[in-house]
């Protein structure tokens, strides 16, 4: 990984405890996680899955019960939780692929609505509206610097992983999929097989998150799998830029720290988070990052000219 | 050119009463057509007469409604579009159908990684396979935008773009070249390149091409198969075409010579 | 398993697979002329409830609310378009989507903003009270009425669309919006007029919902799914298809509920997928 881009991110891990409280830093990385894997589809892919919470909800739920009810170790939940996102994204994804354009995304969407109605009618198991509380962590990771420091860990290597996948060949096809899918077929690629693989790596990333989700604040929540966190991850994508591999974790850390911020105050501040999306969307839709890069050549520009 | 009895030359590509029907619209009429290997047979005739369509129905894009394809004597008739190039089929496409946002070099790479059969890679770095770096660099080159590697597709001139549509086919290594009308929306000059390249590319790859300037083919084909309404009007060596008076009368309305090239 | 049972169900199943299917109806519409899948459909049929709600009880008449709640939708329908989506026709239709979803979130909140987080009840307007002997079981009069109003309204709307000159411009640009466009029509006015219908569509179902279900401010996000399931299987555009898949997945809901109550929602997703497996354009659709 280019030095340029570990160095502020290594800076970031350390600084965040300094500068927020435990639980948010934490959080920050988990849903820089789950951005991460979404824009395997949206930013590389071209497919806008509207349902990523299933995958991650799912292995929340698995990691919850494992911990709670069975006291595995560490891997073996995270292992457990990983392979919980790949399966059902597999089976999702399988079912989803066959559509292209706009009825994939409904189709992505129907199914986290279907995961959530199965979360919210099997109360034995999930606890139902109330979801499942009283998740221990695993011995060492119980104090919240020690439990930072492993999802830090866990986000710089999502991070080496993403950015491996996405400078292999199998990432630049995803994008000309993205740029062509009808060319890309004529030239030898299997489309279907590839939008499936990259929504089952996805569903394992994105497994990775709820594991840590589950393990951060000792309860799964039945929003861990509702279709509103499927929408605040792609929100998150948006303010932080789809056209790079880093932008979705400014994005990340920009929607946690407001909405940890705003929510302490205000019941209602959904209403701010829709109204950002609106603007974002109208105003704004190469997120920060394009933002950036306008200020960045439009000062360059400046310095250039005599 | 004296031409060897047919029997002898092996035919690479053939169709068999290939038919597309859309509701009431018979877009291909049984066309029977037969390429031979390491020819260039031109498929002409007026806008609408059923070419392109049958370019896709022999690359698997459209399923037909009747007939059959062959290559190489062994039946392909409704594979997948992605099979194509595996079997020795590339083609490039009438209107630009190219990767906008990929650089030059990327496009080429796309066909020419699929063609050198490395299977999924998740792991090493795309520019790490110097076998698919070596094709794209040739294919490039053959084509004249060596120099543009770099550039994003979508920012090169509509008439590179042409030329990057034929590299992108050429990078796949096939056998059968299909080109689709590769001198639509060019300037004369940019024509006289374009035909110049495929003049190079002849007898090196087995072409079928596309054309409806009957001029273009007149000097570079081997042999020309005339398309009107969905079905084959006529077929033959140049030099039958240009005394056809079907042909003359479908082109022209009239029963005057055809032009007979630049 | 009596037979009354049965046929209750059977009937609770007809009526909100009709309802399913009048939301199916306008976002098929929606998604064929915009090409859009409207995240906010759910929330305007919730705003169709809520304001029948409101109205009623200021106004003291179901009738009249009935009226002016669903226009109420499609007036903000109208809106959202000439407001919202037509700045983003060149972005795109990923971007158009989101900025519904977007709108979701915020009026949802406004719904509680404005009622409560509570959910709330109306009874049926007198003369649609009480029930109906149909000889086997007793049935909610009302329930009949809104079958009924359901089913003239798609059939009216199907009506607007094949005999209609502007059903006819709309329907030809659910098949090819580029060659309406060449034809000399104002596309742009057909867009909002679509959305506004679909919107109208959205909110007469809420409304007509209300006696039956009662109101929670959840109720458009848990039916989205529903309304996206009924277009997945109908077809786009296709709006017998749009009808018999509503029924059909209110069937299923209802009849599974008899067996299995903890599934009966869960099912609908899995008759979704049943039929995607085998038929991946849908039950009706050609595409």
């Amino acid at each position: 990984m280019g030095f340029r881009v570990l160095l502020p991110l290594l800076a970031a891990c350390l600084l965040f405890p300094l500068l927020l409280r435990n639980t948010i830093a934490t959080e920050i990385w988990i849903f820089a996680i789950l951005a991460l894997a979404f824009n395997l589809l949206l930013g590389y892919t071209g497919l806008l899955s509207f349902g990523q919470a299933t995958f991650s909800g799912i292995a929340c739920y698995v990691a919850g019960l494992l911990l709670k009810h069975y006291g595995l170790s560490l891997p073996v939940v995270m292992v457990a939780g990983v392979l919980a996102g790949a399966l059902s994204a597999g089976v999702v994804g399988a079912f989803c692929i066959q559509r292209v354009g706009l009825y994939f995304i409904m189709l992505t969407f129907a199914f986290n609505q279907m995961a959530y109605f199965i979360a919210y009618q099997w109360t034995d198991l999930t606890g139902g509206e109330d979801g499942l509380p009283g998740v221990p962590r695993p011995p060492g990771l119980e104090g919240g610097l020690a439990f930072y420091a492993f999802t830090a860990g866990c986000f710089l290597i999502t991070v080496a992983f993403m950015k491996r996948i996405t400078d292999s060949p199998f990432g630049l096809v995803l994008q000309a999929i993205r740029e062509n899918e009808g060319r890309a077929a004529a030239v030898g690629y299997d489309v279907k097989r590839y939008k499936w693989l990259a929504f089952t790596i996805a569903g394992a990333v994105s497994g990775l998150g709820g594991v840590l989700y589950a393990m951060l604040f000792g309860i799964v929540p039945l929003a861990a799998v509702h279709w509103l966190r499927s929408g605040d991850i792609v929100f998150m994508t948006l303010i932080g830029g789809s056209g790079s591999l880093y932008g979705p974790i400014i994005g990340a850390a920009v929607y946690t720290v407001l909405a940890e911020s705003v929510s302490r105050y205000w019941d209602r501040w959904p209403i701010l988070l829709g109204l950002a999306f609106v603007v974002v969307v109208l105003f704004f839709r190469g997120g920060c990052v394009e933002a950036w890069e306008r200020i960045a050549t439009a000062g360059w520009r400046r310095r250039r000219s005599p | 050119m004296a031409q060897a009895p047919l029997a002898l030359m092996a035919t690479l590509l053939e169709a068999e009463g290939l038919t597309k029907t859309f509701g009431a619209l018979r877009a291909v009429a049984g066309v029977d057509l037969a390429v031979e290997a390491g020819s260039l047979h031109s498929v002409i005739g007026p806008n609408g007469a059923g070419k392109t369509t049958l370019f896709n129905l022999i690359t698997g894009e459209l399923p037909p409604t009747a007939g059959r394809i062959t290559l190489d004597g062994h039946d392909i008739t409704g594979r997948a579009p992605h099979a194509m190039p595996g079997l020795g089929i590339a083609r490039s496409f009438q209107r630009n159908n190219l990767f906008p946002n990929l650089t030059v070099a990327q496009n080429v790479w796309t066909a020419a990684f699929a063609r050198a059969r490395h299977g999924l890679r998740l792991w090493r770095s795309a520019v790490g396979f110097a076998d698919v770096a070596a094709a794209v660099a040739e294919a490039l080159g053959e084509v004249g935008l060596a120099s543009h590697g770099g550039r994003k597709a979508r920012e090169m001139s509509h008439g590179d773009q042409r030329l990057l549509e034929v590299a992108i086919a050429l990078a796949s290594r096939p056998r059968l070249l299909l080109l689709d009308e590769p001198t639509s929306g060019l300037s004369p000059e940019e024509t006289r390149r374009m035909m110049g390249l495929i003049r190079t590319l002849r007898g090196r790859y087995t072409i079928l091409l596309i054309e409806h300037k009957m001029d273009l083919v007149m000097t570079v084909s081997d042999r020309i198969t005339v398309m009107h309404f969905g079905s084959v009007l006529a077929e033959g060596p140049p030099t039958a075409i240009q005394g056809n008076a079907d042909v003359r009368r479908a082109y022209l309305g009239t029963a005057t010579a055809l032009p007979t090239g630049p | 398993m009596n037979l009354s049972l049965v046929l209750g169900q059977v009937l609770n199943g007809v009526v909100t697979g009709m309802l399913y299917a009048l939301m199916g109806v306008g976002l098929s519409l929606i998604l064929g002329i915009l090409n859009l899948p409207n995240f906010a459909h759910g929330t305007l049929y919730a705003l169709g409830a809520y304001l029948l709600f409101a109205t009623a009880t200021w106004a003291g008449s179901f009738w009249l609310a009935l009226l002016v709640a669903p226009l109420g939708v499609a007036l903000l329908g109208a809106v959202i378009e000439l407001g919202g989506m037509r700045r983003l026709y060149a972005a795109g239709h990923d971007y158009q989507l989101l900025l519904t979803f977007g709108l979701a979130l915020i009026l949802e909140q406004v719904i509680i903003l404005i009622w409560g987080p509570i959910g709330m009840s109306l009874l049926p307007p007198r003369g649609l009270g009480g029930a109906v002997d149909l000889g086997v079981t007793f049935y909610p009069r009302y329930r009949l009425f809104a079958m009924l109003a359901a089913g003239l309204l798609i059939l009216a709307t199907w009506l607007f669309l094949e005999k209609t000159r502007l059903g006819a411009i709309i329907r030809a640009g659910i098949e090819d919006k580029d060659m309406v466009a060449v034809l000399g029509v104002n596309v742009s006015r057909v867009f909002t007029l679509t959305f506004a219908l679909g919107a109208w569509l959205a909110g007469v179902a809420g409304a007509l919902m209300v006696p039956i279900r009662g109101l929670t401010p959840t109720m458009g996000a848990d039916i989205l799914g529903i309304a996206f399931v009924v277009v997945a299987l109908g077809g786009l555009g296709n709006l017998p298809g749009a009808m018999l898949a509503g029924i059909i997945i209110g069937l299923a809901q209802s009849l599974v509920a008899l067996v299995w109550p903890v599934a009966s929602i869960v099912v609908i997703f899995a008759v979704m997928a049943v039929v995607l497996l085998l038929r991946p354009q849908g039950l009706f659709g050609t595409r």
